[in-house]
């Protein structure tokens, strides 16, 4: 290498032995990716640069303005970089190379001043653009972090408020679109329709073709569903009840359209794992105003109008009715009132004659059981005996009626030796009872009652659903001397073979019969009726049993009656069923 | 409501970060101030810190080169920190060209800054992803796309153990990774010890990384030791970094105080 100032020609050695021991001085200031080797090799490269620049005339800023630089970009890049650069280039260059000059203090101090310079402003632009680009990384890292937890969040609650299997919005989400409905301003005028839709016959799936198949269904119902749907909320509730809301109806027929879609949408076959489907479903439907009413309340009567349209006989919907609704819930209240009631002794008996048509003599009451109910007033049978028969509480109700009755037959027979019987409705639970037989028997002897002054009716219907041991019961009840009648005679199968074989002495013909002879006698369709009834008391005198007619309210039909050759009548036109004193009263 | 585990975390630049932290080691300006105020802590109690994470650096790349050398074209580095100077794709691309590199680091700014440095740059990719779920890293499909099991794989995991306490099970996460790696390929890794380090100092780094992302887990040779199970060591071992293939006898000097401990082990 020549010099431009013609200064001394350094050797090869001198470079390598100058950048060796340079190399040495910065090791560990920094991390630089190279071999020792390789850094040599470089600053033996910038040592050459140096000299130049030491030489250069006219003396050039840039030369080491660039050497500081390329420093910086070699990664010699530090503080330490720099000063330990300064202190070896400044101690050893000109002694390793060999160099001399007059004014070599002053080049050495310009060059040296240059070359921090310039690494100081390269190391400066390589900190800032370093802090920028961590800066941007985070920036970026964070909204990478922020777009993940909103998407996270938004997966989330698509599971919290989605039904797993079918994809379907869940009860969650369906609640929530509920209540929207009515948090929502201005819901003055505003209707909703809902529909609760259960599948029929959908646990016969699961039991036979199994649960996969029975998903597999579900999911492909939820499908049809959707598209059928379309803009209204279907949502799965659990199982295989799904409900559908209907926002903003105008009246009922919107929401009975979409129950119609529903069920179109669920019945139409599927092909499911392989087996061709078809399943059907109930809706309970409620629409109304949303003022005035609550999602639970909506709820509820979608619930029980499904109950509804499944009693029905399912495949159908059905829609809330509330006078119905009231009426189950009287019903409800009173049968779950009864028992409470049946203790607190506000059942009592009132009783109607039944009156001798040869004579006119009072031959027997029947017994009829009333509730005095506290808020309701005075309940009669027809209200009550269905719910009690549902309960079972029949029996109980029943005991107490038969023992009421007998103590009144007593206390009758205590004021006259012509007291009538009382005549007692059995209910089939009743007669059913493997007790009954005893029960009667303890009664009679507890009362000191003769058997012939109770009589049991039981009717047509209930004596021909009960079993032979139930036969055998009133058999020997009869067999005590009890009388037993047959009521409502004439509204059933009446199966005459079969009379003949019971214990029986007393049919009751049918007030439905008697109602006929209101008619004046010359209109055909009376005449028959009265026929029936002639041919029917003829036949029982046959049995030897006796007939009495119910319902008899005026005095032709007593008349006709007397004429036919009925033996005794019981009706309005013979007394109404009236307090036990009154009765006490004809004696 | 409960947050399901597939939710992810904020980012926290306010906790300093391990990646930073050694990036600021080596000397880069990649860092924030709170990463700075732990590194000179941890400066100020072993001065020769940031020596050794350059020992740790350079180690890095000799073993590099070392595998271009001895044919692997493919590196999985995970841990892979802060792209400053001398990364693994520019060591490995530099000798061969055609080498492809997939970076995995468990810190999301580690992992943006990685991802701008390597736009344009189809031989390489980086996940973001844990190291204590080494299947999530194996089945990640942007992984294999790049990487073909087919071949010799380098696996990189230097100066990343040291932040996988043993109840997080480091030796079965190398087996984990080692699964799919067929023979010819290799394990690069190094750690952090206490070995040759007075028990103030250790008790100080400790303390210190307590305060990062990353707490410490010092683990002795034999520990280490242990990762390289079912591979073959190269020469010269388990050593301290800068005894590992040295550039000049020099830089062997003091090797006992480099705190890092480091090999390469071959799949035969
Ligand atoms: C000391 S740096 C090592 C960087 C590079 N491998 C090297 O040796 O030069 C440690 C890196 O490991 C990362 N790291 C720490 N814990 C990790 C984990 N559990 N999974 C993946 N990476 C982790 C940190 O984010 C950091 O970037």
């Amino acid at each position: 290498m020549k010099s431009q100032h013609g200064g001394p020609l350094a050797g090869r050695v001198g470079y390598a032995t100058f950048a060796r021991a340079w190399a040495k001085a910065i090791t560990g200031t920094s991390y630089m990716p190279v071999t020792q080797a390789e850094l040599e090799a470089f600053l033996e490269g910038l040592t050459v640069r140096l000299v130049d620049a030491l030489f250069a005339e006219p003396f050039s800023l840039r030369r080491g303005y660039q050497i500081g630089a390329d420093l910086v970009a070699a990664h010699i890049a530090s503080a330490e970089g720099l000063g330990r650069t300064i202190e070896v280039i400044d101690l050893r260059l000109l002694r390793d190379l060999g160099l001399s000059g007059d004014d070599m203090r002053d080049r050495m101090a310009r060059v040296l001043g240059t070359v921090a310079i310039g690494y100081a402003r390269a190391l400066r632009d390589r900190t800032l653009d370093e802090q920028e680009s961590i800066r941007r990384a985070a920036l970026v890292a964070r909204e990478q972090a922020e777009h993940a937890l909103r998407e996270s969040e938004a997966r989330f609650r698509h599971q919290a408020t989605h039904d797993p299997l079918t994809d379907l919005p869940n009860r969650t989400l369906f609640t929530e679109r509920l209540d929207a409905v009515f948090g929502r301003q201005g819901t003055a005028g505003r209707r909703l329709g809902l529909c609760f839709v259960d599948l029929d016959g959908f646990k016969m799936v699961n039991d036979t073709l199994g649960h996969h198949v029975g998903d597999l269904l579900l999911v492909s119902v939820a499908d049809r569903l959707r598209r059928a749907l379309g803009t209204h909320l279907v949502a799965r509730m659990g199982g295989d009840e799904f409900v559908i809301l209907v926002e903003d109806t105008t009246c009922t027929d919107d929401v009975l359209k979409v129950a119609d879609a529903a069920l179109a949408a669920i019945t139409e076959p599927s092909i499911v794992d392989g087996h061709e489907l078809r399943v059907g479903a109930s809706i309970g439907i409620v629409e109304r105003p949303v003022e005035g009413t609550s999602p639970r309340e909506v709820m509820r009567d979608a619930d029980i109008t499904l109950h509804w349209a499944k009693t029905a006989g399912k495949g159908r919907w059905a829609l809330f009715d509330s006078a119905r609704n009231q009426r189950e819930l009287t019903r409800y209240a009173l049968s779950a009132a009864m028992p409470a009631a049946l203790d607190r002794g506000e059942f009592c008996l009132d009783y109607q004659p039944l009156v001798s048509l040869t004579n006119g003599a009072l031959l027997g009451v029947e017994a009829l059981v009333r509730w005095r109910h506290p808020q309701l007033g005075v309940l009669r049978p027809d209200h009550f005996i269905g719910l009690a028969e549902e309960t079972g509480l029949i029996v109980r109700l029943g005991s107490w009626v038969l023992a009421e009755a007998c103590r009144q037959a007593r206390r009758w027979a205590d004021v006259s030796p012509k007291a009538p019987f009382v005549s007692v409705n059995l209910a089939v639970r009743q007669v059913r009872e493997p007790e009954l037989v005893d029960e009667v028997t303890a009664l009679l002897q507890e009362h000191s009652l003769p058997p012939d002054r109770l009589q049991l009716e039981i009717t047509e219907s209930a004596m021909m659903s009960t079993a032979d041991e139930s036969v055998g019961a009133l058999r020997s009840l009869a067999n005590l001397g009890v009388r037993v009648a047959i009521d409502d005679f004439g509204t059933g199968y009446s199966n005459l073979a079969y009379l003949s074989k019971l214990p029986v002495c007393e049919l009751k013909v049918a007030g439905s019969f008697v109602e006929g002879l209101r008619a004046p006698a010359a209109d055909p369709a009376s005449l028959t009726d009265e026929r029936i009834l002639a041919t029917l008391v003829s036949l029982a005198h046959t049995l030897d049993l006796t007939v009495t007619a119910e319902g008899v309210e005026t005095a032709n039909q007593a008349d006709r009656l007397r004429a036919i050759g009925c033996d005794a009548a019981q009706g309005w036109h013979f007394g109404r069923p009236s307090h036990p004193s009154d009765v006490e009263a004809l004696l | 409501m409960r947050r399901p585990d597939w939710a992810p975390e904020s980012i926290d630049i306010e906790r300093p970060s391990v990646a930073r932290m050694y990036d600021y080691y080596l000397g880069g300006s990649h860092n924030f101030a709170v990463d700075r105020a732990a590194a000179q802590a941890l400066i100020a109690a072993i001065p020769e810190a940031p020596l050794m994470a350059q020992a740790n650096r350079a180690f890095l790349r000799r073993t590099v080169r070392y595998l271009v050398g001895a044919g692997v074209r493919q590196f999985l580095d995970i841990g892979s920190g802060i792209p400053t100077v001398g990364n693994v794709h520019e060591i490995a691309q530099q000798a061969a060209p055609d080498a492809r590199v997939a970076y995995v680091d468990v810190d999301p700014v580690a992992v943006a800054h990685s991802r701008e440095i390597l736009s344009g740059n189809d031989q390489a990719v980086v996940i973001q992803e844990d190291i204590r779920h080494p299947e999530r890293i194996l089945d990640h499909p942007d992984l294999r796309k790049l990487i073909n099991f087919d071949q010799p794989v380098a696996l990189m995991i230097v100066a990343v153990l040291h932040f996988i306490p043993d109840a997080d099970q480091p030796a079965q996460i190398v087996k984990t990774l080692r699964g799919p790696l067929v023979p010819g390929s290799y394990l690069a890794l190094s750690q952090a010890s206490h070995e040759g380090r007075t028990d103030e100092e250790r008790e100080q780094a400790i303390a210190i990384y307590e305060r990062t992302d990353s707490p410490l887990a010092y683990r002795g040779r034999d520990e280490v030791a242990k990762f390289f199970h079912g591979f073959e060591m190269v020469e010269p071992g388990l050593v301290w970094v800068p005894e590992w293939h040295p550039d000049t006898p020099e830089s062997v000097e003091g090797a006992e105080r480099a705190v890092y401990i480091g090999g390469v082990g071959r799949l035969t």
